[in-house]
């Protein structure tokens, strides 16, 4: 059995919505000038505004173009909007809206985006590159939470948190594992080691960091000892914590639920070249859409072995990974 | 309802005023939207001079009117009037395009005080507006004035204070061929915003042809009412039209219905060479030369 580090307990899968709701439910009590614009979808927590705020939800319609813009404009006057869709909608077919009227004048608009590759709904709503396109946005911060108990800590710092945010909900995904204890203290900008490891160590962002808790179990067996790093904040990166786990191993598998095109595994490339040689691989999508696939069940998930995400995958890597980095003789000890 | 002569003729005289200040913006520069500019003069002038509720001790007082210049290339416009307010000193008149300045090459909220949209990607400006006048719908439907409020649950920051202000737009022609303000059209007759008040600076011309060859518009007015605006048509460099007019939709406030004045305009106007060239961008030479006919005529 793996050794995790403080504030971690594996449990079954739940779902993360629950932590969104919860967190927003938290953050209305908190900020109440909190408000809901909405494009003819969901919200976490709607019912609660419908019952007691009414006056706080705005309907948009699908009108993306025009929300953005709302929503910016309403952060202007000292409200705190929250938008909420498809990432494709709500941040794609806004895209100029946001970078022009939210973050060049870092209006405190909060963006609920449902990403990732898993989706009944196909190529369409499915997205691959919802962490790349929004990346490369100055003024935007980037958060993708693991488990029901980071998505609600994480929900609360954002709002807490003055400025714009990308948040991104993998709703639509096969329910990530319970990973971490009430207690557990989520920082903005700060990676969690989930798990030290001298062999090599896994960066994962979001669901996948619990296809990475499951692989370090397959790897165990062959008494290969794999460190896991959660980086729940893509934008701006803990530089910091990659940089001594690159260190640490100089082998680094990095695994997210999206295309490897300027994701996490781009990320984290770029401070390993810079600071921290390592060898590096990246799982995740290969330049590729999506695809429609049935509700994913514990022995048939199409898209994860389409795409290689799952445990096995990032197992596969990582051997690959150290294999690599033996052959190197600058790598050597 | 009729204003007097002679205030007229004050705003005249302030309508030069912003002209001057428009051509050393230009003498200093030397490129600029000269033609979109000019024909925004005697719109700012009259709300700057005349309608707006502003502190002239305090630019971002919280009652101010919230002016959403979304033609945001035209910022040369409002950048020659901020100084006359005391937003600015008027040496920024000389750094426009300069690396630091105030006055950034669209209208910059985060850089320069008196603006109150950062603009530039065109369309989006009724959209801000839209917002603007929902914030203050919406605070005002939460802090009741003088009212007794128990369900409300806003921050004292808004609780406290919550001055009514309105909201003006400024929209060019052809940036109506953009999808976005129609979505925006029917998100103001939706939520009631008669605290908005739009005004198309129709000068007839887009970047490089006439708006009509490009993406016609016609007619205007009825499109407006069709999605449930109030919409008056006026002469836009005729000030008595304008500040009547402005007047006008400002009594009507309470009618539930957002404003929109369709203000015929020249491009270039004042300025005879610019007017013959549609200027759009000015680069020097044309730019030059139409100075050499400003300073004739303004001085």
């Amino acid at each position: 059995m793996a050794k995790f580090n403080k504030y971690v307990k594996i449990g079954p899968a739940t779902a993360s919505a629950a932590g969104a709701e919860a967190g927003m439910l938290k953050v209305v009590q908190k900020h109440p000038n909190v408000m809901v614009v909405l494009e003819d979808g969901g919200m976490p927590a709607l019912d609660w505004f419908k019952t007691n705020a009414p006056n706080q939800i705005i309907e948009c319609g699908i009108a993306e173009a025009n929300g953005a813009v709302i929503a910016g404009a309403l952060a202007s006057e000292g409200f705190i909007p929250f938008l909420h869709a498809s990432t494709f909608a709500v941040v794609e077919r806004a895209y100029n809206q946001i970078r022009q009227s939210i973050l060049i004048d870092r209006f405190n608009v909060k963006i609920l985006g449902r990403d990732g590759v898993w989706g009944v709904l196909g190529a369409s709503h499915c997205i691959v590159e919802g962490i790349g396109i929004t990346r490369v946005l100055p003024n935007l911060l980037i958060i993708n939470a693991a488990d029901v108990v980071e998505m609600e800590k994480a929900f609360i710092a954002m709002a807490d948190y003055i400025g714009p945010v990308y948040f991104r909900l993998e709703d639509t995904s096969p329910a990530p594992l319970r990973i971490f204890t009430e207690d557990y203290p989520f920082e903005i900008g700060k990676a969690y080691q989930i798990k030290d490891g001298k062999d090599a160590t896994i960066i994962a962002t979001g669901l996948m960091v619990s296809e990475a808790i499951k692989a370090i179990d397959i790897l165990e067996k062959d008494g290969i000892d794999v460190g896991i790093l959660n980086m729940s904040t893509i934008k701006p990166l803990d530089e910091e914590a990659v940089i001594r786990v690159a260190e640490q191993t100089r082998a680094i598998v990095t695994a997210e639920n999206g295309t490897i095109i300027g994701g996490l595994g781009e990320s984290v490339a770029t401070v390993i070249a810079e600071e921290a040689p390592a060898v590096l691989i990246r799982v995740g999508v290969e330049d590729e859409f999506s695809q429609s696939a049935r509700i994913p069940t514990d022995d048939k998930d199409d898209l994860k072995i389409h795409f290689g995400l799952g445990a096995e995958d990032i197992a596969l890597s990582v051997r690959e990974c150290i294999a690599k980095r033996d052959k190197l003789k600058i790598f050597r000890k | 309802m009729a204003h007097s002569p002679k205030v007229i003729h004050e705003l005249e005289d302030k309508s030069n005023v912003v002209i001057r200040n428009i051509l050393r913006i230009f003498e200093a520069s030397r490129m600029g939207h000269a033609g979109g500019t000019m024909s925004l003069v005697e719109i700012v002038t009259a709300l700057y001079f005349h309608h707006l509720h502003l502190d002239l001790s305090n630019c971002d007082w919280d009652g101010r009117d919230r002016v959403v210049l979304s033609k945001a290339h035209c910022a040369e416009a409002i950048y020659a009037v901020l100084p006359e307010l005391g937003f600015v000193p008027k040496e920024m008149l000389d750094k426009y395009y300069s690396f630091g300045s105030q006055f950034q090459g669209h209208a910059d909220r985060w850089c320069c005080p008196g603006i109150d949209y950062s603009g530039g990607s065109l369309g989006q400006g009724l959209s801000f507006a839209a917002g603007l006048a929902m914030s203050e719908k919406t605070k005002t439907a939460l802090n009741p004035p003088n009212l007794h409020v128990t369900s409300t649950n806003m921050p004292k920051f808004i609780m406290q204070y919550n001055p009514a202000y309105r909201v003006f737009c400024i929209v060019g022609d052809g940036e109506l061929a953009e999808g976005q303000n129609w979505e925006a059209a029917m998100f103001a007759a939706k939520y009631k915003l008669d605290n908005l008040i739009n005004i198309v600076d129709y000068n007839k011309f887009c970047l490089e042809r006439p708006t009509e060859q490009v993406m016609p518009l016609g007619p205007l007015d009825e499109k407006f009412r069709a999605f449930g605006w109030w919409v008056k048509e006026i002469d836009g460099h005729n000030l008595t039209e304008l500040v009547d007019t402005l007047d006008l939709a400002n009594n009507l406030y309470g009618d539930g219905k957002p404003k929109c004045i369709i203000a015929h305009t020249v491009k270039g106007h004042g300025i005879p060479l610019w007017e013959k060239l549609h200027l759009h961008y000015g680069r020097a030479e044309a730019v030059t030369q139409g100075l050499k006919e400003g300073k004739e005529i303004y001085g």
